[in-house]
């Protein structure tokens, strides 16, 4: 007689689970600006006045707007190391335009956005025509559009432009509810690309991308047309951002936006953008943003050597993509 | 065995998908030459050659991934657009292939609705989907409650059939599954035979690309044998069995594997005693005699990857010994494991056998830089390339020069150059795991003749694998883990059933089993 007892190993009982709207690294993060908040409220008296948090905030501005491009960039994988030269050239152009010529915010805003456009279709076809890493087109792109910046530049800085763009600058009266006006902007394109890579199909797919473009592209997605998308649509808020940084007129000098990219990757990889795609979202790019620029101001006035924001900066970057890494691994071992 | 389905494929001759004269050309390879081929509703149509015999580059052509040089094909009788992805599948054919095309970060619900999702003004529609994804995991028997989840989190074999729930949600004509059950586990593909069969019911042609022959015969009606880009034959199932397939797809006759073997002598090679290590291996204990194959079989997770492992030195024993040529060794790492005396040919040769970049010579010698070395310091080029040709002739790797690149070559091939890797400095013992996994009829065939030919040159191999048939062509004797121990050991002819039982856990096991008696899951397919 044959004791030939079928053992089926038991399957695992899938866990149900919705997609949290805040996720848990989203949530350590606002744990961790909350605790570095009271900290300072206590052991100084110059961070928690209203002043200094809307430096802070008007600082954050322009990374988290540039942030949200970012962030749909990394989701597919990809990554824009040029943003600094672009925006560079977005500023050039938009300043000696408002100088030289009686040119309107509205205006403005259409040359920041078509000049933006450009330069991402640039770095998008060359990504998706000549199939090299992003990586590599994006820096390349970062030299040569410095080098147009320059050229554009002539060789001064440009002075004496007016403060047409002011209500989203960084003065006091550009401020709405006591947050600045630029903020305000950054969270309102937050939360359209938050809306719409969360609940969007054409979102979604910049996940799939991210996760496996040659599974993208046969299941149909326009992969090439996307993915030239997100950079334009990089671009596009490079030069919106730019409109911030001019804002309050006076000078724009040569060397701006060098080391933006560095500070933009930095919101988003804190925030929990995935470095291998396929993951991230806007929501946490802000708050990354918020973290380093509140970071940095914390460092001044606690009195400390400014050199300790890069130590805590890359503790932070360190820390996050060691999370995602670990995340990884465990799942594959499944 | 397929009385019912060759009943069935009489009543609908009509093909519903013909491809007529698809040839196709990359750079001086003729990867198609001039290929007719054709899918009727309701049947299941295996499709089966050798690497390289053209199938992938056919199945693509009709998926619409690449664009052929000549030919045309229709769907029902309408001419299809070549090299459109989105023209093939608004045809109704829908691919899937053999690494699940899925996406991780995405729920299972929202993979399988990607590329065409249920929106309102762009806005998804998120309860419907999970709904309509919900019913249809129940309806091909797997749990609708993994519709929320993440794909990543899932076992890779769920994630292939989510993939082929995926095509069953499209208004799909013809599915194409390539090599759908190479990763499945025994039960999942008791799953996948159950949607096959539903599939055919309700009039889908499917196209089932598979290197397990016995498969075929379970599961379609018709089968279409490729060679060297051409379409050798197309016939109906019951006029061919897997000797006459395998025949068909090598172009010649198989010889029976003989080799000529000394018996076994009595020195013993190496001695384990009381292992455990890894997870799952909890008490091994075996011997292996100078010139000896030992067959170790076991289900997943009955500890035989944890005793390759062990034995290799990459997960560390936490109990027993391990005496080679008389003497413990202690293996902490895969370099102590060398120089005891054991080589290893990993079961997942492109993540832990080769590098795909670099030429055969490199790969054979990659593990052996000291013994190619002069002195132990320069590098001895010539030595490497005389040892490198020396092997490529012993093992017949079909390369131009030992310079050729290995990812340039067949899966087969490959596994070849693996294993000439292990023999450059004549091991005490050779692990073999899963040394056939993914090689065509052809290669296996020269694989098993090498490991006996090993053998008799003195040899001693454990060979480590899933594939019964495998196991009982090589093994003199075979031991079976269950639950992380030695449940039985039999003789080398042992019947399959019998392994089969021992592997489940039974424990009175007749190695003379009844050896009429196929595997379960064969006459679980067809009741």
């Amino acid at each position: 007689m044959s004791t030939v007892t079928q053992e089926k190993a038991p399957r695992p009982v899938p866990r149900l689970r919705r997609t949290p709207i805040i996720e848990g690294q989203e949530a350590v993060l606002i744990a961790v600006l909350v605790i570095v908040g009271v900290l300072l409220a206590v052991f100084t008296d110059t961070f928690m006045t209203s002043a200094n948090i809307q430096t802070v905030l008007y600082t954050v501005a322009p990374i988290a707007i540039i942030g949200v491009g970012m962030t749909a960039v990394m989701v597919t994988a990809g990554i824009d190391v040029s943003v600094g030269s672009q925006m560079a050239i977005a500023m050039v152009v938009v300043g000696k335009l408002l100088r030289d010529t009686d040119l309107g915010w509205f205006p403005a805003l259409v040359v920041a956005v078509v000049v933006g456009s450009i330069l991402g279709i640039i770095n998008g076809l060359l990504i998706v025509v000549g199939r090299i890493h992003p990586m590599i087109i994006t820096f390349g792109t970062l030299n040569v559009y410095r080098y147009v910046a320059l050229q554009i530049f002539g060789d001064q800085q440009v002075s004496g432009v007016p403060d047409d763009l002011g209500f989203i600058g960084g003065s006091v009266q550009a401020v709405t509810f006591g947050i600045p006006n630029a903020l305000l902007l950054a969270m309102a394109l937050m939360v359209i690309m938050w809306a719409y890579m969360r609940q969007w199909a054409g979102g979604r797919h910049l996940y799939a991308i991210g996760g496996d473009p040659g599974a993208a592209r046969l299941t149909g997605i326009q992969v090439n047309r996307k993915l030239i998308s997100v950079y334009v649509l990089i671009g596009v808020l490079v030069g919106i951002a730019s409109l911030v940084q001019v804002g309050s007129g006076g000078l724009i000098q040569q060397n701006v936006g060098i080391g933006l990219e560095l500070q933009v990757i930095a919101a988003c990889v804190i925030g929990g953008t995935s470095v291998l795609g396929g993951r991230g979202t806007v929501f946490g790019t802000l708050l990354g943003a918020l973290l380093v620029g509140t970071v940095s101001s914390a460092v001044t006035h606690l009195g400390w050597p400014n050199e300790l924001t890069n130590l805590f900066v890359g503790i932070f970057i360190i820390v996050a993509v060691g999370i995602d890494l670990v995340r990884q691994k465990r799942r594959t071992k499944l | 065995m397929t009385s019912d389905s060759a009943g069935r494929t009489s009543s609908n001759l009509e093909p519903m998908l013909r491809a007529t004269d698809v040839a196709k050309r990359y750079g001086g390879v003729r990867a198609l030459r001039g290929v007719d081929f054709e899918i009727r509703a309701g049947e299941v149509h295996g499709l089966v050659g050798e690497n390289g015999a053209g199938k992938s580059t056919l199945i693509k052509v009709l998926a619409g991934a690449e664009t052929p040089d000549t030919g045309t094909v229709t769907v029902d009788g309408k001419t299809l657009r070549l090299g459109d992805t989105q023209a093939s599948l608004a045809a109704g054919i829908s691919t899937v292939y053999q690494e699940p095309h899925l996406f991780g970060e995405l729920t299972v619900a929202e993979n399988i609705f990607v590329g065409r999702e249920l929106t309102t003004r762009g806005r998804v529609r998120w309860a419907e989907q999970r709904e309509q994804v919900a019913q249809l995991l129940e309806q091909i028997g797997l749990d609708p409650n993994l519709a929320r989840r993440n794909v990543a989190d899932l076992p890779v074999g769920e994630q292939q059939l989510i993939s082929i729930a995926k095509a069953f949600a499209t208004e799909v004509k013809i599915l194409i599954l390539d090599e759908p059950s190479a990763i499945l586990a025994d039960r999942d593909i008791d799953t996948l035979f159950e949607v096959v069969r539903r599939m055919r019911a309700s009039g889908v042609g499917v196209i089932y690309i598979s290197h397990r022959l016995d498969e075929l015969g379970q599961i379609t009606d018709r089968i279409t044998v490729m060679r060297d880009g051409s379409v050798v034959t197309t016939r109906p199932t019951h006029e061919l069995n897997p000797r006459k397939i395998a025949e068909l797809m090598v172009g010649h006759e198989l010889e029976r594997l003989s080799v000529e073997r000394k018996t076994v002598s009595e020195e013993v090679v190496l001695d384990i005693h009381g292992l455990a290590a890894g997870k799952s291996m909890k008490d091994v204990s075996l011997q292996l005699r100078k010139g000896e194959i030992l067959g170790v079989y076991g289900l997943i997770g009955s500890g035989t990857s944890d005793l390759a492992r062990a034995m290799f030195g990459i997960v560390p024993s936490t109990a027993g010994e391990i005496k080679v040529n008389g003497t413990t060794a202690v293996l902490r790492s895969p370099a102590d494991a060398a120089a005891a005396g054991f080589a290893m040919v990993p079961g997942n040769r492109k993540s832990e056998g080769v590098f795909l970049n670099k030429s055969l010579a490199f790969n054979i010698s990659a593990s052996h830089l000291r013994y190619f070395s002069k002195a132990g310091l320069a590098f001895d080029a010539k030595r490497e390339r005389a040892t490198t040709l020396e092997l490529m002739k012993k093992l017949r790797v079909k390369a131009p020069a030992p310079e050729t690149r290995i990812g340039a070559l067949s899966g087969g091939n490959q596994q070849k150059v693996v294993m000439a890797r292990q023999l450059v400095e004549s091991p005490s013992v050779l692990i073999l795991e899963e040394p056939t996994q993914g090689v065509d009829v052809g290669a296996k065939d020269e694989i098993h003749r090498l490991v006996l030919e090993l053998a008799a040159e003195g040899t001693s191999s454990v060979v480590i694998s899933t594939d019964l048939e495998e196991i009982r062509t090589l093994s003199d004797r075979i031991i079976v883990l269950h639950q992380g121990r030695v449940g039985h050991e039999f003789p080398g002819d042992t019947s399959t059933a019998a392994l089969l039982a021992a592997a489940s856990g039974a424990t009175d096991v007749d190695a003379d089993a009844d050896r009429a008696i196929p595997a379960p899951r064969i006459t679980e397919g067809e009741s």
